[in-house]
């Protein structure tokens, strides 16, 4: 910065403090609750350090899970919800990528027709359209399958839009220097662009995962049999399960174990996350 | 716009299109018409026989005093929501910006509550704010606040609205820092030198030339605030109490699924669907530069 | 090693847009042809014409007799060396090399073979792993010449490949590539818009104006009986004076104005009072012994190059201005008055309407 206060720094350092324990608070508490049993958080005031328990609360948890919601094991739920999410990420790469190299390299009847299509996809969050869509997926058979939890959510505009700009980015000398090296549209693709696109597809990736294993709605709607439940959606059934009171180190725990695989990616890849969000959304 | 060189084929382009081109058609165009179409009928309760009503659903939809609750419960949570997390999220990158050092080690403490489910922080902070044993709630007393959201509805307000801003304000401060970190150093020096101090410098240089980006956040955090928050709703509140935290896609939902009131349930969607179109030509015009067909 | 055929080629844009007309050049095996001119006059169209980047609208491009309008540029047994070079990012300098053999299918052993010679002959052995990246634009040429060399095309064509370099290492790659050109004996193909590039490489320069071929010569031919003021005015550093007068009434001599007049020892076409361009070189005048001259310079300013100097000035009396090439280091001040004298041979005469140059033989 353009001058030196010593109490502009100080006050800089202690915003910053003051953001990250606002943020980190809550999960540490649930971190901490998840450790304890079922006594120790009945009444006020909780403990703010890790009890013993903890070990014995995952392991019931991952191999278990609660009988009161309906003894899924959290294990088995994260199975599906690491399923649905790379599912989901893969598809709508995959799809994203060969419609928006259609889009950009060929010229066809109906091109900006799909395109705005595509782009009004974006209009049409699930939210909104909640009840038809179910409609829609029990006519196809497809309630409580993989298929009916991955499929209808793998049209992507915001990845057509990404790649699109990146085709758009590459130099048409590219595909001449290509095209005279014998290259078809086919070669072209596998050979050139899906390799110069491995930065994109890897940022998307971490934006796309997140999106999928957060996903609460539409496994809410489309699974009824617990063997296909998600951790993230199944979470609910432990805070309102009927009449008893929610157990909140088993609540914690499975609140834990749902943020960590999507919260691991983002720190790990932080560098590509904040390229992918920050270029994919503006 | 395209590509000078382009490939020749025929069917190629079609059969790489397809496949998204055939979900959107059976998954959003089709639902969408269906909604729409089904706005104008009343189904009985059984399914076996739907009439005509035209605009009926709507008519009844804009008289029902709780709906007509539920769009301003929204508008103050999505309001809420909004300026809290930007307030907090500029407040912090403002601050990252200043520490050039120690910018990367906060940015990752910084960052990563957005890839935790808003489900899932909605859930831990309504066990924070538990009236018997929550941590948060807690301390509110000893402040003097009787916390409990099971009874009031406000509380039960501000509780959601605490939470969708807690996960939201990770993706504001990216933002944000991106936008400080692209105003040239030389702008903020030429400033000091005409001897404006910082915080003068904040509110004519830096927030001026930072206003895309503010704008740009403006309506992604509405957009989250209205359509992305279900999640934390469903699981913690369920809407309640009392309809206090029923936002407009919880009652959709609500309508249709728990209440089985197929035509209204269709007719709230429309008005939604207007509403995020709405929305989206907003942020398009903005992004025009940007997104150029 | 082929003979290239452009018949009357033309290109035209779905928008009606023309880019190139009627342009038919014969270009025979092994020779060294460039098409020079200012952007946006077709040359590079014409040259992806040739490639089969685009497609042809009117007229027919033969390659060794064969018509091959309709071929992909994949068939047409060619090779281009683009302006931005167009390596493949994410191959390393031979995978780029071998990518279009590879496409080819031809046996791994030949195309190793053709590598190790290409890599051999523009000195890129020690880069033959690296990313494009890695490498200078110098260099990133080279690989670029590489990749069309190992095809062992019948013509190369080149797209401006030396634009993108400081002057140095272009003039140090135009030495490179005229012997590259000797050593292969293929036919190239070369589109720039550098005059000097195309004087100093061509066989034959095939200029071109406003889509259409101005005229197609050796440079020699250009340089000295240039066809058209547009020529005259293109090649040569610095540019050709030009004075624009009249045909006088005895129709040997030209005037400026009402005053001057330059009287030029032998007659003129046309009739007396025709608008006419006198263009005459400044390398080409001299300073007239004994001050008695034909043309009256008033100095303005004057540029030392060392090994010549370059005085511009206004001719009293004629529209515009004139620059005189003088050997070794002159010292005027501004406002001194030169006499300049230039051999009739030296003197061009263009029509001033239609730009055409006037009495080729009587000058």
């Amino acid at each position: 910065m353009v001058e030196n206060r010593p109490i502009l720094n100080i006050l800089t350092h202690a915003v910053l403090i003051l953001g990250v324990l606002f943020l980190c608070f809550p999960v540490w508490m649930a971190l901490v609750a998840s450790t304890h049993g079922a006594e120790a958080l009945s009444r006020a005031p909780i403990p703010l350090w890790f009890g013993g328990q903890g070990w014995d609360n995952y392991t019931q948890l991952l191999s278990a899970g609660l009988p009161a919601a309906g003894g899924v094991p959290i294990g088995m739920m994260m199975m599906n919800s690491l399923i649905m999410a790379l599912v989901i990420t893969f598809g709508k790469i995959a799809i994203s990528i060969i419609s928006a190299y259609a889009i950009v390299y060929f010229r066809f009847p109906f091109r900006m027709g799909f395109f705005w299509m595509i782009f009004l996809t974006l209009m049409l969050p699930v939210e909104v359209r909640i009840l038809p869509t179910f409609d829609v997926v029990t006519r196809l058979g497809m309630l409580n399958t993989y298929a009916g939890l991955t499929i209808p959510l793998i049209a992507s505009a915001t990845a057509t839009f990404l790649f699109r700009q990146f085709f758009l980015t590459i130099p048409d000398e590219l595909v001449e220097a290509a095209r005279i090296d014998r290259a078809g549209p086919v070669r072209f693709f596998i050979d050139i662009l899906l390799p110069m696109s491995r930065t994109n597809i890897a940022a998307l990736f971490i934006i796309l995962f997140i999106y999928g294993w957060n996903q609460y709605l539409w496994p809410l709607l489309v699974t009824t049999e617990e063997g296909l439940y998600t951790v993230v959606m199944g979470i609910q059934r432990m805070v309102n399960s009927g009449e008893a009171l929610p157990v909140w180190h088993f609540v914690m725990g499975t609140a834990i174990l749902g943020m960590i695989p999507p919260v691991v990616v983002v720190v790990a890849m932080q560098k590509l996350f904040v390229k992918g969000l920050v270029e994919s959304e503006k | 716009m395209q590509k000078r060189v382009i490939f020749r084929s025929r069917s190629l382009p079609y059969l790489l299109v397809l496949p998204q081109i055939a979900v959107t058609l059976v998954f959003f165009f089709w639902p969408s018409y269906q909604a729409l179409e089904s706005s104008f009928f009343i189904e009985d309760a059984f399914g076996f026989s739907r009439e005509w009503v035209g605009l009926r659903n709507y008519r009844d939809l804009f008289a029902d005093p709780g709906y007509l609750r539920s769009f301003r419960t929204t508008l103050v949570f999505g309001l809420s929501v909004t300026a809290l997390a930007l307030g907090t999220s500029l407040g912090l990158a403002v601050a990252a910006n200043r520490v050039l050092r120690a910018a990367q080690s906060y940015r990752t403490l910084l960052i990563w509550p957005y890839a935790v489910a808003p489900a899932l922080a909605g859930v831990i902070w309504y066990f924070l704010m538990n009236p018997s044993m929550g941590i948060v709630a807690y301390w509110l007393k000893g402040l003097g606040v009787e916390w409990n959201h099971y009874v009031n509805g406000n509380q039960a307000l501000i509780l959601v609205v605490v939470a969708a801003a807690w996960k939201q304000i990770s993706y504001n401060f990216l933002f944000f820092l991106a936008g400080l970190q692209s105003i040239p150093k030389s702008l903020i020096e030429a400033a000091a030198i005409d001897r404006a101090g910082p915080i003068r410098r904040f509110w004519t240089i830096t927030m001026p030339l930072l206003s895309p980006t503010t704008f740009f956040l403006l309506v992604v955090n509405l957009v989250y605030a209205f359509f992305d928050t279900f999640a934390l709703i469903h699981a913690t509140t369920n809407g309640g109490p009392a309809d206090a935290t029923s936002v407009l896609v919880f009652r959709v939902y609500n309508t249709g699924f728990i209440g089985q009131d197929y035509g209204s349930s269709a007719a709230q969607s429309v008005v939604l669907m207007a509403l995020v179109i709405g929305m989206t030509f907003i942020q398009f015009r903005y992004v025009e530069r940007k997104v150029t067909y | 090693m082929a003979t290239l055929h452009l018949n009357a080629l033309g290109k035209t844009y779905p928008g009606g847009v023309t880019a190139a007309s009627e342009v038919s050049v014969e270009i025979s095996d092994g020779e060294f042809v460039v098409l020079v001119g200012p952007s946006g006059c077709g040359k590079s169209t014409i040259l992806r014409m040739i490639a089969g980047l685009e497609t042809i609208t009117e007229g027919e491009l033969s390659i060794d007799g064969a018509r091959v309008n309709d071929r992909e540029p994949g068939e047409r047994d060619i090779a281009m060396v683009f302006q931005n070079y167009a390596l493949y990012p994410h191959m390393s300098v031979r995978k780029n090399m071998e990518y279009g053999l590879k496409n080819e299918g031809l046996p791994k052993a030949q195309i190793a073979a053709r590598i190790a010679e290409a890599a051999r002959t523009l000195r890129l052995e020690e880069y033959l792993d690296r990313k494009p990246r890695q490498l200078s634009g110098g260099q990133r040429q080279r690989v670029a010449m590489g990749r069309a060399i190992v095809r062992q095309p019948k013509v190369f064509l080149f797209d401006e490949p030396l634009s993108n370099l400081d002057a140095k290492l272009r003039t140090q790659l135009r030495a490179e590539l005229k012997a590259l050109h000797r050593r292969l004996g293929a036919t190239f193909v070369y589109v720039t818009h550098d005059q000097v590039e195309a004087m100093s490489l061509a066989d034959r320069i095939v200029i071109m104006n406003a889509g259409r071929v101005e005229q197609i010569g050796t440079p020699m031919d250009l340089y000295l009986r240039p066809a058209s003021r547009f020529v005259a005015e293109f090649i040569g550093s610095p540019s050709m004076n030009m004075l624009e007068g009249r045909i006088g009434a005895d129709r040997a001599s030209v005037t400026f104005g009402q005053a001057s007049a330059l009287s030029l020892g032998f007659d003129l076409p046309g009739p007396a009072g025709h608008p006419i361009a006198l263009g005459v070189r400044p390398e080409h005048l001299h300073l007239a012994p004994g001050g008695a001259g034909g043309i009256d310079l008033a100095v303005q300013f004057i540029e030392q190059l060392g090994a010549d100097t370059v005085v511009h000035g206004a001719v009293p009396g004629a529209a515009g201005p004139l620059a005189v090439r003088l050997a070794g280091v002159q010292r005027y001040e501004a406002g001194a008055v030169l006499s300049l004298a230039c051999s009739a041979e030296n003197l061009h005469l263009f029509d001033a309407e239609t730009g055409v140059r006037l009495a080729a033989d009587a000058v």
